[in-house]
């Protein structure tokens, strides 16, 4: 090989390896540049659940903003203590638990998360069978009652505030009350009542339309005690220090969200909205949660409880 | 032709016919596009008389549920019948008066234009199904409020949109249409 020929191969050489060199150096540049942030999402039933329901809309919002966003699944009763660490950036929880971070923490509301008739809002309600003889509020004295999760405004909050409006004490009237263990605790209230095990359960007014709309129970084979004044549902804030700009944009892809919206999620293209079981996003105002505080309040439950 | 009696009374018979046609034809105090018209129009008041009882019968469960005041159970019960028949307009019109009732503004509002556009006669005041007085009285009641909230918070986009849609509902009022 001539000497030519062998200056000309080694200068190509070169260059290529400098070529890749600095691609390489510049993603690992672009990389080191994409910030990381955290987003605590609350439980409702497992942490499986919650990471399969919000991995695509997670992964949404982190290729929307070029953020890096991690999906923190969190327990209801930690995720004030772990938000007040700093833990978390941004958070999705019921909106006792907004509450809660935005007496404490001033937390920024951001977006309300819409699912069943009420749209951005629930209700709770006491149910029993339909053959059960308890139809009113008076009934439930000396009777067996099943709530749902203690942090939970539409399964135990509303039901307890309803209660004590009606002049009942479910610390002193009730028979007994028991809360179930393990997850899925919403249906298994239903569940408790539809069996017979317990005379009256607290059940969110949301999931007993999705388990009629499922067909796993009917309408008449309940009667609606009571049930309280509508409320919103999970919400998305996001902490004080997050800057207004980025919360805003937040905001506003949230509220952009239809139906046909998609993310490439694990090599597939799935519905955003579908995947996190969601109607859509509603811009709701702090004021609007003003149910929830007078029900703590009455309640003697966080963040207005006193001993 | 005219050989014998035989010829002369087929051509009178012939005759006969043909005059007996022109008439049938031309002055007959009946014609069949008349029947026509009059059994297909007998045929859609006798669907729409059935549609509406049908509808009505089928939804008084959830009407006599609001009428008692468990305004929750109605929902419910309109849930469970929206399993059999998907999209219906009554439906949405009776979800957007027990929404309404229970303080869901916004979404009463939003089920009562769905209803509107999925059966136009809703709205119409001389229809057996009409609502107009209803709807008439929640555009009245409902508008100059969303207004005061849409001043309050301009970019909220929730209240933006559940002016657009009263706005329809005047609309609609007024004789416009889709």
């Amino acid at each position: 090989m001539s000497l030519g020929i062998k200056f000309i191969l080694k200068s190509v050489a070169g260059l290529v390896l400098l070529l890749l060199t600095g691609s390489l150096l510049a993603g690992c540049d672009a990389v080191k540049e994409r910030p990381k942030m955290r987003i605590g999402y609350m439980n409702c039933n497992s942490e499986a659940e919650t990471r399969a329901r919000f991995g695509p809309l997670n992964e949404y919002l982190s290729q929307k903003l070029g953020i890096d966003f991690e999906l923190v699944s969190v327990d209801t009763q930690e995720f004030a203590e772990r938000f007040h660490k700093g833990e978390f950036d941004f958070t999705h929880t019921n909106s006792l638990l907004y509450i809660i971070l935005r007496e404490q923490k001033n937390l920024r509301l951001l977006a309300t998360e819409k699912r069943g008739q009420y749209g951005p809002r629930t209700a709770g309600t006491l149910i029993s069978r339909k053959d059960s003889g308890i139809k009113t509020l008076a009934d439930l004295k000396g009777k067996y009652l099943l709530f749902g999760p203690q942090l939970a405004p539409s399964g135990f909050l509303a039901q307890y505030d309803l209660m004590l409006q009606a002049g009942i004490n479910p610390e002193q009237d009730l028979a007994y009350y028991g809360i179930p263990r393990g997850s899925f605790k919403h249906e298994k209230v239903v569940y408790g009542v539809y069996f017979g095990k317990y005379d009256v359960a607290a059940a969110p007014a949301l999931d007993l339309e999705l388990m009629i709309r499922d067909g796993k129970i009917t309408a008449d084979d309940f009667n609606i005690i009571a049930q309280s004044e509508i409320f919103p549902y999970c919400t998305f804030g996001a902490a004080r220090q997050i800057p207004d700009e980025l919360a805003e944009k937040f905001r506003m892809l949230l509220l952009d969200l239809t139906p046909e919206s998609t993310v490439t999620y694990q090599s597939e293209t799935v519905k955003v909205l579908d995947s996190a079981w969601i109607d859509g996003f509603a811009q709701l105002e702090d004021a609007d949660y003003d149910p929830i505080r007078r029900m703590a309040k009455n309640a003697n439950m966080p963040p207005y409880q006193e001993f | 032709m005219f050989r014998d009696f035989f010829d002369r009374a087929h051509w009178f018979a012939l005759g006969g016919l043909v005059i007996a046609l022109f008439y049938l034809l031309f002055f007959s105090p009946v014609d069949g596009s008349t029947v026509r018209k009059q059994d297909k129009r007998l045929e859609l008041v006798l669907q729409e008389k059935a549609r509406i009882a049908f509808l009505l019968e089928t939804y008084a469960p959830v009407e006599e549920l609001a009428a008692a005041g468990n305004r929750a159970a109605a929902l419910l019960k309109l849930e469970e019948l929206e399993r059999d028949f998907p999209g219906e307009a009554h439906a949405s019109i009776l979800r957007g008066s027990l929404l309404l009732e229970q303080g869901a503004i916004a979404e009463g509002i939003a089920a009562y234009v769905l209803g509107v556009r999925q059966n136009g006669d809703y709205i119409d005041a001389r229809s057996l199904l009409g609502r107009h007085r209803e709807i008439t009285a929640l555009v009245e009641a409902e508008l100059p409020l969303i207004k005061v909230r849409v001043e309050k918070s301009p970019n909220s986009r929730t209240w933006n949109e559940a002016l657009n849609n009263i706005y329809y509902l005047q609309s609609r009022l007024a004789g416009g249409c889709e």
